[in-house]
């Protein structure tokens, strides 16, 4: 038989308390005195711990294993104690909740923008709208004002519209808007110096708005030799000083501005925009510079912004008046060159001006 | 009440009452299972970590000097817990935190003992299964459930306990052949 086998059996004896009193004090004192059975004899007591050990754990295993079988077949449901769930299904009330809040508020952001847009682009579209009338013809627009300002205008015989004009030579030639004399019966011009005259329209231009009247009466022509202004033919500077001369009312009013712009509604190179107080009757009065010569003539304003005008461009008006084919033959028009009264005060200018500038009535039935 | 409970359930486990180790099993498990549940745990999971916590609890109450410092319930949780934490890490399925409601002082070297037990078992359980029958079963019943050498000669068909203890002395060879191999490479 093998020492060790011996050697482990009387090793597992004297674990089980199997030994005979002198074995077990035979064996306690090779286990002190000889290391080689002592280590051995330590491997093996190592051994046996971790065998019960495992045997005692395997026990408890089958235990809980029972046990849990019962536990599973006495309440199946056990373990339905409403799970809260894991990751994302935990929360997904809340997240519902949320999302459902997110959708909310962008619909309503959507709804409400878009709402806003509408009105934007209905306001948009009016003022296309707006323009694209405009733009088909400015004339017509400038028409539109001429009358509306006429119409307001509280007048004793109906039909009768009023704007203004001024005399461009001595032999009884005036300027003024087409649009103010446009459709007449007859037009009449009137100021404090020529009283009351009749006049014929000699020229219309509806395309630059200028019109040219010409007094009928003779005698009215030797009443002036020489006109204190002349017609500038050149450009006027942006932010130059400009007076104005009109009959918005029964009496002549004076205004004053500059020129803004040296375009007119939209972008009309004809015309200056200007920053004179005009109002409806202003038409066809002369637009004066600081030295009393005329750079335009008046013919509208854009009815959304505020203390804006515009202004025929007087070297517009000159290439009119000298290329139109005037019967010139008995009474030549020939456009005034010089300036007398240059060096003169604003108050000497305006009074020697105001001879020359006519409220022009206009009838029509 | 459950303090009694506890009392009750410490003082019979220490008697090896195997009807007190019942009650407390049954007593906690829907706990644990809720815990495992609601942390990406399936149910035989849960079952895995709570056995182990329970045994861990059954073994520290054999200990001479145990003397319950908190609720049973208390141990249970952080125990699973902790267990629950290092399995989702090994499985690398979960990197978060699971949020400690119940805290239990000296988790940490519970924890090393837990896991030290847990080693020497799963060691001897991988050497056993190493060995085929009938060696398995004569060690087992030599070692775990104190059958005499006559008894296991009688029970697998030995002619007489002499041929037994030989066939015994061999097995054991072997096991602990593949014990102790197992048994050097776990230490450092």
């Amino acid at each position: 038989m093998n020492t060790d086998q011996t050697l482990y059996e009387l090793l597992d004896d004297f674990a089980a308390g199997k030994l005979t009193a002198e074995q077990v004090a035979s064996i306690e004192y090779r286990l002190e005195h000889d290391p080689l059975f002592r280590s051995k004899a330590e491997q093996h007591q190592a051994f046996r711990e971790a065998m019960k050990f495992y045997g005692s754990r395997n026990q408890l295993k089958t235990i809980l294993e029972e046990t849990h079988q019962q536990l599973e077949e006495a309440d199946t449901t056990v373990p339905v104690v409403v799970m809260p769930a894991t990751g994302w299904k935990k929360y997904w009330p809340m997240t519902a909740v949320a999302a459902s809040v997110a959708f909310l508020s962008i619909l309503g952001t959507l709804w409400m923008t878009r709402s806003l847009e509408t009105k934007q682009t209905a306001i948009y579209k009016e003022l296309r709208r707006n323009v694209d009338q405009i733009k088909r013809s400015q004339k017509i627009m400038m028409e539109d004002i001429a009358e509306t300002k006429d119409r307001t205008k509280p007048v004793p015989i109906p039909g009768k519209y009023a704007g203004t004009g001024f005399l461009i030579s001595t032999n009884g030639y005036v300027a003024t808007s087409y649009h103010v004399v446009k459709e007449s019966d007859s037009v009449f011009i009137e100021n404090e110096k020529f009283g009351r005259q009749k006049v014929a329209v000699v020229l219309s231009d509806p395309a630059n708005d200028i019109a040219v009247l010409r007094i009928e009466h003779d005698s009215v022509t030797s009443v002036s030799r020489t006109l204190p202004y002349s017609i500038i033919k050149g450009e006027a500077n942006l932010g130059e000083r400009v007076f104005t001369l009109g009959f918005p009312r029964e009496d002549i009013v004076f205004g004053e501005g500059s020129i803004s712009a040296s375009t007119g509604f939209s972008q009309n190179p004809n015309a200056y925009q200007i920053s004179v107080p005009v109002n409806p009757g202003n038409s066809g009065g002369p637009l004066f510079n600081e030295s009393g010569d005329i750079v335009g003539i008046i013919s509208g304003s854009q009815t959304e912004t505020a203390g804006t005008a515009f202004a025929i461009k007087s070297s517009v008006v000159a290439d009119v008046i000298t290329t139109a084919s005037l019967d010139t033959l008995d009474k030549p028009l020939v456009l005034p060159k010089y300036n007398t009264i240059k060096n003169t005060t604003r108050v000497q200018q305006v009074k020697r001006w105001k001879d020359y500038v006519f409220m022009v009535q206009v009838y029509k039935n | 009440m459950a303090y009694y409970f506890d009392e009750l359930i410490v003082s019979e486990i220490k008697k090896k009452n195997e009807v007190a180790l019942r009650e407390l099993y049954k007593a906690h498990y829907p706990m644990v299972v809720n815990l495992i549940r609601s942390n990406n745990g399936t149910e035989q999971e849960a079952k895995d970590i709570y056995q182990e916590a329970v045994i861990a609890f059954y073994e520290k109450v054999q200990e001479e000097d145990f003397v319950l410092t908190c609720k049973i319930k208390t141990y249970l949780y952080a125990v699973c817990r902790r267990l629950w934490l290092k399995r989702l890490a090994e499985k690398k399925r979960f990197h978060g935190n699971i949020e400690e409601t119940e805290t239990f002082l000296g988790i940490e070297e519970e924890m090393v003992t837990i896991e030290e037990n847990e080693k020497k078992f799963a060691r001897m359980r991988e050497s056993l299964s190493g060995l085929g029958e009938p060696c398995r079963g004569i060690l087992e019943d030599f070692y775990i459930n104190d059958l005499s050498m006559e008894a296991i000669s009688e029970k697998f068909g030995y002619t007489n306990a002499d041929n037994a203890k030989n066939q015994k002395y061999k097995c054991l060879q072997r096991l602990k052949k593949l014990f102790f191999a197992t048994y050097k490479e776990d230490l450092p």
